[in-house]
């Protein structure tokens, strides 16, 4: 999971994974099943293209242990691409007539190369029927059904224009191959067509056309299906799955799916006896012919998820949505589709950027998907602001507002324990905590009577509705355009303001003084600015002022001398406006 | 992926606690030494220890982080009599040595024996904490202003009727239930009445109740842990004793509003792996991987496949020879010989288990 190359397995299969799960929800029947096939191929052509990659990466590393990692993954690579091969064959893309050879003819070729190579070997080699694995490499094609490649080599022999090559290569020419009739011929009428072949190629043999040619009459059994010459060259199979198909190839082509668990108990047994034992891959496969899909998920988890539940989650995606799976939920709470694909988007969340394909993949789990996420993002570490923004982001495509909520109330912690408050107060707003923003506010008032500067203007200048969330708020951003409006001379306003701000008790009653105050300036001015009612409304705050702070026991909040000169001294201002005032109003203007 | 790592914690007597914060990027430690230590993981995933203070006059038996909602803030509690409130000074993290400054907000004087488990109630609940005591008492108290920790008020005592060890509130983050606690006893005579008591919190009558009492249970317990509970029907509770047992209830309804809730309980699993005393629980952040210490020196990882089969995925030793991956897990080496080194695990802010369990 940590190396570029899984990386782009997890980017590019999540995108085939998020189309296919838009394609299931959408389209139904045989629409819906073609789209599952190409899905599965699509997966594994990433599979392969990053096997590729591996063995690249192996090849040009000069890094011992890095080289020994690439093989590893490698080999488990090779490994999911054989299973998945297999189970497409007998889950996802079934024939409509239920024949399945030919499938399983392209699977072994897929993997098992060797034939070919050594091909290409005798083929450029100055005499080819004479390079020692001539007849190897014949065998090796013909057990994979290469029949013109088979032709080819054989033509190749010194011998050819004898009489026995000439009519093994007939036979060769004449076998029925199923792709040559595709769709043309029922399976009735192909068997019959091969047992024809057949009972030609038992004929010649047991005419004794080849004796002279050991390899010759040998290639001859294999065509007539004789069951002792597959004991002798299994060797060139490999494996055991390898022989049952090629067993199947001459023995019995038209075999059913939903037969193969017979033939393939023999195929083991040879091998068996010859003291292969069976592994992990092995029993994943038997399991598959046996149709126990539990079973070959079961055992691909334990066997192939030490790394990553990658194959076994899209996998049984896949399964699941071919109708393979029981739907019924699990005792954990869902389905065995839910089970695996949680667990891998589990896996994908403790990485350091991956965790964000973890999130769509939670999207896809109907019952626990939501709350995972949830979980999952409450967990997240906030290290800075952008990835703040990103989980924001995702709770708000998901409508999480509980979780946008804490994010927003964690980086205000943040940034107040920075001392950050312009940056504190945002994240508050956004998480609309009324507490944290108030007692940020408190602060941010506090602040500005001991050094009478505004700070963080550009914030509080653009709140918008936002500063309605707290009164303590409402009342800052208030004071702070009184002081913009004073700034700009519009005193009338400016005074309406002031005004509104005492009467409405918006302001902290410490705050008072320094709101009063602030009135001194416009009462002092030449013009009346206060009218005498509102000189009324300025004399009655000053009046509960003092009646307040003159009530109170407590020294420490007592006035300071000082402080009631202030107020004295505002006290004096009061009355001479209202002077001014009711004189103003009580001359009639000439105009 | 992750490797053991040791860690020397320079405490001078056994640890008691270990416990991660809520996003896994620091760690506090508790011992008999009478101090708490914090530790933070650098972006190099180093562990430094950042700040080392006397925090009680007696043995810390636990620490415990509030959500980062309220700050950075800790719990503890003590064989003082005392649980404290700490919280970590404001701007001072740019300081040169990175030594950062933790101070009391509160005592919590209430209890009139030792202090032996202390514990922030889920989110949701707002700032409230739960002690509980030898006395036999339960104490939750809260926070009356979330911006000023050193008020807090008794809100509820419940009387257990056992000498309480441990407590756990149950987390699920759905609203849909109750709040509600679990308490463990230690107490050693034997008993016949059951070590693990369940309470719920209900809201018309605004009282805590007991709702059930885990009765198969009889030798003492020390520790026990509620599973969050993510969308699951049933809420798990894991309880270490002389054994390590996982319990799932199942809430079957409740007749009205006013009424407590009734369970559906059973045992989920008993393994006697630690072939000792079990000590401490903790679990991974989705409920599905359980980590326990135990007297054998080891931690032990357990989970859970989708038949609800419980299996050990991974077993730590404590003497820090394996390397395999390994899960958020805290520990408590409480065997004596590495009581001063601390056994830290690589903690992944999210974490994952991989390990498989089909059996």
């Amino acid at each position: 999971m940590h190396n570029p190359v899984t990386r782009k397995l997890v980017n590019e299969t999540h995108n085939i994974f998020s189309m296919l799960q838009g394609q299931v929800a959408s389209s139904t029947g045989q629409h819906l099943q073609s789209q599952l096939v190409l899905s599965s191929k699509q997966y594994r052509a990433v599979l392969k293209a990053c096997s590729m990659e591996l063995i690249h990466l192996a090849e040009t590393t000069r890094n011992e242990q890095q080289k020994q990692k690439c093989e590893e993954q490698l080999e488990i690579f090779e490994m999911i691409q054989l299973i998945w091969g297999f189970c497409q064959i007998l889950f996802i893309e079934i024939t409509p007539d239920g024949l399945l050879l030919n499938q399983l003819l392209d699977w072994i070729k897929w993997h098992f190369t060797e034939g070919k190579q050594l091909a290409v070997e005798v083929i450029h080699d100055d005499l080819p029927a004479q390079h020692p694995a001539y007849w190897e490499a014949t065998f090796r094609l013909l057990l994979q059904g290469e029949i013109d490649s088979v032709r080819k080599l054989l033509s190749l022999n010194e011998s050819f224009q004898n009489e026995a090559f000439l009519s093994v290569d007939e036979l060769l020419r004449k076998m029925p191959q199923w792709t040559h009739y595709h769709h043309a011929l029922s399976a009735a009428e192909f068997d019959m067509k091969w047992r024809h072949w057949r009972e030609e190629c038992q004929r010649r043999y047991e005419e004794g056309h080849y004796s002279a040619f050991p390899d010759l009459e040998t290639l001859v059994m294999v065509l007539c299906g004789d069951e002792n010459v597959f004991s002798d060259i299994k060797d060139m199979c490999g494996t055991w799955y390898h022989l049952l198909v090629s067993k199947m190839l001459f023995q019995n082509p038209t075999v059913r799916a939903a037969d193969l668990h017979f033939y393939a108990e023999t195929c083991i047994e040879e091998f068996n006896m010859s003291g292969s034992r069976m592994g992990e891959l092995d029993n994943i496969l038997l399991a598959a012919i046996q149709f126990d899909i539990h079973q070959v998920i079961k055992d691909s988890s334990v066997f192939l998820s030490t790394g990553s539940w990658w194959f076994v989650a899209h996998i049984t995606d896949l399964l699941h949505h071919c109708g393979q799976l029981d739907t019924q939920n699990l005792p954990y709470g869902s389905n065995l589709r839910e089970f695996l694909i949680l667990e891998y988007a589990t896996s994908l969340m403790s990485h350091k950027s991956l965790w964000q394909v973890g999130i769509d993949y939670l999207d896809y789990c109907t019952v626990f998907g939501r709350t995972y996420v949830k979980q999952f993002i409450n967990h997240m570490v906030l290290d800075n602001e952008k990835k703040a923004q990103k989980l924001l982001h995702i709770c708000q495509e998901r409508n999480l507002q509980d979780e946008v909520q804490t994010i927003c109330k964690v980086m205000g912690m943040k940034s107040l324990r920075l001392g950050r408050l312009g940056s504190a107060l945002a994240w508050f707003l956004r998480s609309k905590d009324v507490t944290a923003t108030s007692k940020l506010t408190e602060r941010l008032i506090e602040d500005y009577s001991i050094c009478s500067k505004f700070q963080y203007t550009d914030i509080l200048d653009n709140l918008g509705p936002a500063m309605f969330l707290s009164n303590r708020l409402t009342f800052l951003v208030k004071y702070r355009e009184f002081h913009k409006l004073y700034e700009k001379q519009e005193t009338p306003e400016a005074a309406s303001l002031l005004l509104s701000l005492l009467e409405a008790r918006l302001a902290p009653r410490t705050f008072w003084i320094t709101l009063l105050q602030d009135a001194m300036p416009l009462l002092e001015m030449d013009k009346v600015i206060f009218s005498s009612s509102q000189t009324y409304v300025l004399m009655h705050c000053l009046e509960e002022l003092r009646h307040e702070l003159d009530s109170k026991t407590d020294i420490s909040k007592k006035l300071t001398n000082m402080e009631k000169d202030k107020l004295d001294l505002l006290q004096l201002c009061l009355t001479r406006n209202l002077s001014k005032a009711i004189k103003e109003e009580g001359t009639i203007k000439s105009s | 992926m992750s490797a053991t790592k040791a860690i020397p914690a320079c405490h001078d007597d056994l640890i008691h606690d270990v416990e991660y914060d809520f996003h896994g990027r620091r760690m506090a430690t508790c011992s008999s030494d009478h101090t708490v230590k914090v530790w933070d993981c650098d972006e190099n995933d180093q562990w430094k220890c950042t700040a080392s203070w006397k925090a009680h006059s007696g043995s810390v038996w636990r620490v415990t982080w509030a959500h980062p909602e309220f700050g950075q803030v800790l719990a503890t509690c003590s064989f003082d009599r005392t649980a404290a409130i700490w919280e970590e000074l404001v701007g001072e993290q740019v300081k040169e040595d990175k030594q950062s400054h933790w101070i009391k907000r509160t005592s919590l004087v209430d209890s009139r024996t030792s202090v032996t488990d202390v514990k922030f109630a889920p989110r949701h609940l707002g700032l409230q904490l739960a002690t509980c005591s030898a006395d036999y008492m339960v104490r939750i108290y809260e926070a009356q202003n979330v911006m000023n920790l050193s008020q807090w008020s008794l809100q509820h005592e419940i009387q257990t009727g056992f000498t309480c060890s441990c407590l756990s509130w149950n987390p699920s983050i759905s609203r849909l239930y109750p709040p509600m606690i679990a308490v463990g006893s230690d107490d050693p005579s034997p008993s016949s009445s059951g070590r693990v008591q369940i309470y719920e919190y209900n809201e018309s009558s605004r009282k805590w109740k007991k709702v059930e009492i885990i009765t198969v249970l009889t030798e003492p317990v020390h520790d026990l842990a509620f599973a969050p509970n993510l969308g699951r029907s049933y809420h798990t509770l894991a309880v270490a004793s002389k054994d390590l047992s996982i319990f799932s209830l199942k809430p079957i309804g409740k007749e009205s509003s006013s009424s407590f809730s009734k369970f559906d309980m059973h045992r989920l699993a008993e393994f006697t792996d630690h072939e000792s005393q079990v000590w401490r629980l903790s679990w991974n952040v989705l409920g599905t991987v359980l980590s326990s210490s135990g007297d054998d020196g080891c931690v032990r990882l357990w989970k859970s496949n989708y038949m609800g089969s419980w299996k050990c995925i991974h077993i730590i030793n404590g003497s820090g020879n394996k390397t395999e991956q390994s899960k958020e897990i805290k520990t408590i080496p409480v065997t004596s010989n590495i009581n001063q080194n601390v056994r830290f695990y690589h903690v992944q802010p999210v974490t994952a288990a991989n390990e498989v369990v089909w059996h």
